[in-house]
C-alpha cells in the first residue's frame, strides 16, 4: 500500500509509533538482562510473528490477507516488546518484499505491532483472573489482536482518503469490509494455532509461565486436568 | 481424551479450508489477490488517481517478479521456523537435563 498514504498521515503515524518502538527496545533489553530463561520464549514468540505474517491466506471475501502472530507475544512479553519485534518484521517486509514501505512503516507498525498487541494484552488481562480456561483466554486474546490490527488499518485509510459524499463513517465501513471481514476466519485460525503453541509451552515448561506471572499455578493445573 | 486440543485445532483448520473451497467454488471469479490490492483499488476509485500512478514516497526496491517475492516470503517463514525450532528445542532440552 506504499504511496497511498499522504505524506502528512505517513509522518503522523511514524511519530505516534516511534515512542512505542523505542520504549519496547528498552524493555526488551531489561527483560533479557533480568531473566535469561525468557530468551527461548522470546525466540518462539518472535518467530511466530515472522512465520505467520509471511503466510498469505485466502479468505471468504475472495481476497487474501495474512495473520499477524502478535497476540502470543503480547500476552507473554507485553505490548511494548511486541511493538519492537513487529517493527523489525515490518521493516524486513518493507525493505526486501515491497510489502508495505518505508513511509507507511509507521502506520503499519501502529496497526500491527502496537494497536493489535495492546488490545490482545488488555483482553488477556481482563480474562486472566476469571474462571475461563487459560487456553480459551489465549485464543480470544490472539484472535482479537489479529482482527483489531485490520480494524485500525481500515481506520488509517479512512482518515487519509478524502471522504467525499460517503462521509468518514461510510468510508470506514467500506475499508472494514475490505480488511476486517477478510480477516475474521484468519483471526479464528490464528487464535486456535497460537493457543495450541501456548499449550505446548505450558506442557514443556510450566514453571516459566508462573515465573513470568502470565498465569498462576492453579490455573495451569486446572487447565491441564481438563485438556490434554 | 488425549490430543483433544489438537483435534479441535485440526477441525478449525479443516473448517477454514472448507470455507475457502466452498467460496471459491460458488464464486469462480474470485481472484484471491491481496486485500491490500483491493484496498488500493478502493482508494484509487475515491481519489481518482489511477493505481499505477501511485508511487512510493520513499523510493524502494521491489521484487522483480511474483516468484521472487514468494521466495523471499518463504525465506522469512523459514527463518521464523528455524528460530521457533531453536526455542522449543532449548526448552525441551532443558527439561530433559533437569
Amino acid at each position: 500500500m506504499e504511496g497511498f498514504l499522504p505524506p502528512l498521515w505517513a509522518a503522523i503515524w511514524w511519530i505516534v509509533a516511534l515512542p512505542f518502538v523505542i520504549y519496547g527496545f528498552v524493555r526488551l533489553k531489561q527483560t533479557i538482562d533480568e531473566n535469561k530463561d525468557a530468551l527461548p520464549l522470546l525466540g518462539i514468540c518472535g518467530a511466530l510473528i515472522f512465520i505467520l505474517s509471511a503466510l498469505k491466506l485466502p479468505s471468504v471475501t475472495g481476497s487474501c490477507s495474512h495473520p499477524t502472530g502478535t497476540g502470543l507475544s503480547a500476552i507473554v512479553f507485553g505490548p511494548f516488546i511486541t511493538a519492537i519485534i513487529g517493527f523489525i518484521v515490518l521493516l524486513f517486509q518493507a525493505l526486501f518484499l515491497a510489502h508495505g514501505g518505508l513511509s507507511t512503516l509507521g502506520a503499519n507498525t501502529f496497526s500491527m505491532a502496537i494497536c493489535g498487541p495492546f488490545l490482545g494484552y488488555y483482553v488477556y488481562r481482563a480474562l486472566k483472573d476469571t474462571k475461563i480456561n487459560i487456553y480459551i483466554t489465549v485464543f480470544i486474546a490472539v484472535a482479537l489482536a489479529d482482527l483489531f490490527t485490520y480494524v485500525i488499518t481500515a481506520l488509517e485509510l479512512a482518515l487519509a482518503v478524502p471522504a467525499g459524499e460517503v462521509g468518514f463513517i461510510g468510508l470506514f465501513i467500506t475499508f472494514l469490509g475490505v480488511f476486517a471481514v477478510t480477516q475474521i476466519p484468519l483471526a479464528i485460525l490464528e487464535g486456535a494455532v497460537l493457543a495450541l503453541v501456548f499449550k505446548y509451552i505450558v506442557d514443556i515448561k510450566p514453571d516459566i509461565i508462573t515465573k513470568m506471572k502470565i498465569f498462576s499455578e492453579e490455573q495451569i493445573h486446572a487447565a491441564r486436568g481438563k485438556i490434554q | 481424551m488425549k490430543y483433544q486440543f489438537e483435534i479441535i485445532v485440526g477441525l478449525i483448520v479443516i473448517l477454514f479450508i472448507g470455507t475457502f473451497l466452498y467460496t471459491s467454488s460458488i464464486n469462480p471469479d474470485a481472484e484471491f489477490g491481496g486485500s491490500d490490492g483491493v484496498g488500493s483499488a478502493v482508494v484509487s476509485e475515491l481519489t481518482g488517481i489511477p493505481e499505477d500512478d501511485v508511487k512510493p514516497l520513499i523510493p524502494q526496491w521491489a521484487p522483480p517478479s511474483g516468484e521472487i517475492e514468494s521466495g523471499l516470503f518463504a525465506l522469512q517463514a523459514a527463518f521464523g521456523g528455524v528460530i521457533l525450532g531453536l526455542g522449543f528445542g532449548y526448552l525441551i532440552g532443558q527439561r530433559t537435563t533437569q
